[in-house]
C-alpha cells in the first residue's frame, strides 16, 4: 500500500495546505476542492469507481487533515460512502455525512427522531446513521436543522426528522466506531503540529538571553508533549492495522480512548510553552488547541469508552486480557 | 513532523505455536507463586527456572548457534520474553546476561570470550552483572572514576561500583573502567570481564527499601586480570555501554513490571464491574495497549537494523510512567474497607508495587534524563 499512499499524502498534504492558508474561507468553497481530488471514494474498490485505499491511509489523511487544522469532513464523507457500499444501499448524492448519535425509530421504511451533533449535517445531503443493528440513510431534504458548533466553531448540527423516507439495510458497521477512529487520526496529526509548533516557538523566543528551549524545564515539557504525541500516532497507525486485517472494535476503542487523554494534555502543553502570543486569535495555534478541545468528546468521551473497555475485558476474566491481545495483534 | 512513524511488528510465521509453547513451558516449569511475586519478576531471581528456559531454547534465543544460541528472529524473542513478563514468571537470574550481555560479547566479544561465556549463559548457568555506577556516578556515568592500569600483559582494577543487581549471584561482571589516567568524562574508558571469585572482589549487599536483596556494592582492590578479559579496544567503552543501554530501554519489562496488579484488579472487579472499575479497567487497559504497540514497533525497528535510540526513550519513560501509575490508581479507586493491611492477592500487590515502584523510573536511566534524550531527539540541546 505504501508507494499509493506516499502519492495519497501527498496530494492530501499540498490540497489542505493550500486550504489552511484561508481558514475563512466559506465551506462552499473549500469543498468542492476536496471533493474533486476524490477523498470521498478513497475507501471504496477501484472496481467501485474508488481509490482501492485501505485504513492505514485513511488514518494517513486524516491525520494530515488534523495536523492543518482543516474545517471540512473529509473523513466523515469517506466512512459515508465505504458504509453505504458495504451495506448495499445507495450511493450518497452530494456531501455524506456520519451521525455519532440517534435518537428514534423506524416504521415502514420511515425515520421519525433526531441526529444529534452531526458533523456538517446541515450542509450534507445525505446522512449515514447506525441504528438498531441496521445502517440508515437519510437526505436532509427531509429534516428540520438545528445548528450547533463545536468549540472552534464547525457545524455539529441537529437534524430532526418525522416519517422522513429511510433506507435501511441490516449492517455490523458501529459509526460510532469508525467516527472515533477519524477523531484519533486527527488528534494525532493536530499534536504533533501543535507539538511542531511549540518546539520551533520554544527556540525562537529569547528570554534571560537564551532561546527558552534551553532552559530544562521547558525542554521537559516538550518531552512528556513528544511522548503523548507518540502515544497516539502509534494507537492510531495500530488500530488501523487492526482494521485492515479484520474486525478492530477493540483497538478503535483503545486508540480513541488514549488519544482523548493526550488531547487534553497536549492542548495545555502547547499553550503553556507559547505563552500569552498562542492566547490570541491572531496566532494560529488556537485552530488546532480549540479542535482538540472538541474531539476530545466526539464521537465517545473518555469514560465511554473506557467504560465499553472495561467491560469487555472484565467478561475475559483474569487470565483473559493477555491471551486477547496477543491473540488479536498475532492475526494483524 | 510524525513523532511515531510505527513500525509492522511482522515476525516470521509460528507464533500462535510458539505462544502456546511457552504458555506450556510456564505451566509446567515456574513455581506457583501468589500475584506480589508475579509482580516487577524480572527482578525476581531463580536458577532452576534459568536452566529450565535454557534447556527449553529460551535463552540467547538470536545467537548463532555455534555459541550455544538457537539462530531464532528476535521477534520471536520478544513474543517469548512478553509471555514470560504477563505471567509473571521469574526470570530475574539471567535476564541481564540475556538481554544485554551476551549481545555486547556477540558484538565486541573475542571469540575466545565468546565460546567460553555464551553457551553457558544461553544454557541458564552463568549470570552477569552490570558495573556501570559508582558512589559518585549516577546520572552522570561519565564521571566513573573506578582506574585500570596496565601491568605487564594484563590489568590492576581499582575502584568501587554500586547498585550492582545480582552481584551476589552472578558470576562474572562486566566494569566499566577508566584505563586513561586522567581522561575526561566519557573518554578513556573501557569494559571489561570479571570474574566475581577474582581476588580483590568484594560483594556486599544493599538491602533495599521493603527487606529485599537485590543490588550490592562491588569493591575492587587491585583486581589482577588478564589483557583477553578486555571488551572490545581500549578507551571504546562509551561507545558500548551507550549500545548497551538502548537494548535496555524498549522491551516489554518497561510496561509490563505491574501487570499483576491489573490481573487482580479484574479479579477483584468480577465479570460485571461497577462503572467506577471498569471505567479503570478500560482506560489501563488503553495504555497498555498502546504501550505495547509502541514496543513493538521499537523492537521491529531494532530487528530491522535501524537505531531507535528516541523511540527507546519515549517507551522506557511512558512505560515507566504507567506501572507506577497503575498501583496508585487502583489504590484510589478501592473502597475504603480495602486498606493495605488486608491480604487479599491484589492488596499484597498493590503493597508491594505502591513501595518498590519508585525505582522503576530509577533503574535504567533515570525519567528526567530520559526526557533530555527525547528533548535532544527533538532538537532542543
Ligand atoms: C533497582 C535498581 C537497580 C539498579 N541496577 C544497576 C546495575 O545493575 N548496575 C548499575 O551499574 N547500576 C544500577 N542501578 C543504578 C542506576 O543506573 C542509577 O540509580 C541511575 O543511573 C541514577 O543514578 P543515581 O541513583 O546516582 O541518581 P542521581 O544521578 O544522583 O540522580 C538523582 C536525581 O537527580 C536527577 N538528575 C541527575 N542529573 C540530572 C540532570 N542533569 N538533569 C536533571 N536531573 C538530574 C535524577 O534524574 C534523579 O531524579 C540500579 C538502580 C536501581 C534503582
Amino acid at each position: 500500500m505504501s508507494e499509493t499512499r506516499t502519492l495519497l499524502t501527498d496530494t492530501a498534504d499540498r490540497l489542505f495546505t493550500d486550504l489552511a492558508a484561508h481558514p475563512d474561507a466559506p465551506f462552499a468553497e473549500v469543498w468542492p476542492s476536496i471533493a474533486e481530488a476524490g477523498f470521498e471514494s478513497l475507501l471504496l474498490g477501484e472496481d467501485e469507481g474508488g481509490f482501492g485505499g485501505d485504513w492505514g491511509d485513511l488514518f494517513a489523511v486524516a491525520r494530515l487533515a488534523g495536523s492543518h487544522a482543516l474545517a471540512a469532513p473529509v473523513g466523515e464523507a469517506a466512512v459515508a460512502a465505504w458504509a453505504l457500499t458495504r451495506a448495499g444501499l445507495t450511493p450518497a448524492e452530494g456531501l455524506a455525512t456520519i451521525a455519532p448519535a440517534v435518537d428514534g425509530c423506524v416504521e415502514n421504511g420511515r425515520f421519525t427522531g433526531s441526529l444529534k451533533a452531526t458533523p456538517w449535517g446541515g450542509a450534507a445531503q445525505t446522512v449515514v446513521a447506525t441504528h438498531a443493528g441496521s445502517l440508515l440513510r437519510l437526505q436532509t431534504t427531509d429534516c428540520r436543522i438545528e445548528s450547533g458548533h463545536s468549540p472552534v466553531g464547525e457545524p455539529r448540527d441537529t437534524l430532526t426528522f418525522e416519517g422522513a423516507v429511510a433506507e435501511a439495510a441490516p449492517s455490523d458497521i458501529d459509526l460510532l466506531a469508525c467516527g472515533a477512529f477519524l477523531r484519533t487520526a486527527q488528534i494525532a496529526g493536530a499534536l504533533d503540529a501543535a507539538l511542531a509548533a511549540s518546539i520551533a516557538y520554544a527556540n525562537e523566543r529569547v528570554q534571560f538571553g537564551k532561546p527558552i528551549s534551553k532552559f530544562q524545564t521547558v525542554q521537559q515539557t516538550l518531552a512528556i508533549f513528544a511522548i503523548e504525541a507518540a502515544a497516539v500516532n502509534s494507537a492510531g497507525q495500530a488500530a488501523a492495522r487492526a482494521a485492515d486485517a479484520g474486525v478492530a472494535d477493540f483497538e478503535f476503542a483503545a486508540a480513541k480512548l488514549r488519544a482523548n487523554i493526550a488531547a487534553g494534555q497536549g492542548a495545555a502543553l502547547a499553550h503553556q510553552v507559547h505563552g500569552a502570543i498562542g492566547f490570541t486569535q491572531e496566532h494560529p495555534l488556537h485552530r488546532l488547541t480549540r479542535r482538540l478541545a472538541g474531539w476530545r468528546s466526539e464521537f465517545g468521551s473518555d469514560r465511554f469508552w473506557a467504560q465499553r473497555l472495561g467491560r469487555r475485558v472484565a467478561g475475559l476474566g483474569p487470565d483473559g486480557l493477555w491471551p486477547e491481545l496477543a491473540r488479536r495483534s498475532d492475526a494483524a | 513532523m510524525q513523532t511515531f512513524d510505527a513500525h509492522p511488528f511482522d515476525p516470521p510465521d509460528g507464533v500462535p505455536t510458539l505462544r502456546r509453547e511457552v504458555r506450556d513451558f510456564i505451566a509446567r516449569e515456574a513455581p506457583k507463586s501468589d500475584a506480589a511475586s508475579r509482580a516487577n519478576c524480572w527482578a525476581v531471581c531463580d536458577a532452576d527456572f534459568s536452566k529450565a528456559m535454557g534447556k527449553a531454547g529460551y535463552i540467547g534465543m538470536t545467537w548463532p548457534v555455534e555459541y550455544g544460541g538457537h539462530a531464532r528472529h528476535p521477534l520471536h524473542r520478544y513474543v517469548v520474553l512478553e509471555e514470560l513478563l504477563a505471567a509473571g514468571a521469574p526470570v530475574g537470574m539471567h535476564w541481564i546476561a540475556d538481554r544485554q550481555s551476551g549481545p555486547l560479547l556477540l558484538r565486541y566479544g573475542t571469540e575466545e570470550q565468546r565460546r567460553t561465556h555464551l553457551p553457558s549463559i544461553a544454557a541458564g548457568e552463568t549470570y552477569v552483572c552490570i558495573g556501570m555506577s559508582e558512589p559518585g556516578a549516577g546520572s552522570d556515568l561519565a564521571s566513573i572514576r573506578t582506574q585500570g592500569v596496565r601491568d605487564g600483559d594484563g590489568w590492576r582494577i581499582s575502584g568501587q561500583k554500586v547498585w550492582t543487581t545480582n552481584a551476589h549471584n552472578a558470576q562474572l561482571m562486566i566494569a566499566l573502567v577508566r584505563t586513561v589516567e586522567g581522561s575526561q568524562r566519557n573518554e578513556g574508558l573501557t569494559q571489561f570481564l570479571i570474574p566475581l571469585d577474582t581476588p580483590g572482589v568484594t560483594v556486599r549487599p544493599i538491602i533495599d527499601l521493603v527487606g529485599g536483596h537485590d543490588f550490592n556494592e562491588v569493591f575492587l582492590d587491585d583486581v589482577h586480570v588478564p589483557d583477553s578479559a578486555r571488551v572490545g579496544p581500549e578507551g571504546n567503552g562509551w561507545k558500548q555501554v551507550t549500545a548497551e543501554l538502548s537494548l535496555e530501554r524498549s522491551g516489554p519489562e518497561r510496561y509490563l513490571s505491574s501487570y499483576a496488579a491489573l490481573v487482580e484488579l479484574i479479579r477483584f472487579a468480577g465479570p460485571d464491574p461497577e462503572p467506577v472499575l471498569a471505567v479503570l479497567i478500560g482506560r489501563l487497559t488503553a495504555e497498555l495497549w498502546t504501550l505495547r504497540q509502541m514496543s513493538q514497533s521499537t523492537a521491529a525497528k531494532l530487528a530491522a537494523g535501524e537505531d531507535p535510540a528516541l523511540e527507546a526513550a519515549i517507551v522506557k519513560d511512558l512505560g515507566n510512567s504507567f506501572e507506577q501509575e497503575l498501583p496508585r490508581a487502583i489504590q484510589a479507586a478501592l473502597d475504603g474497607a480495602e486498606d493495605l493491611s488486608a491480604a487479599t492477592d491484589l492488596t499484597r500487590v498493590l503493597a508491594l508495587l505502591l513501595q518498590v515502584s519508585p525505582s522503576f523510573s530509577l533503574r535504567g536511566g533515570t525519567r528526567e534524563i530520559l526526557r533530555g534524550i527525547i528533548a535532544r531527539g527533538l532538537g532542543l540541546r
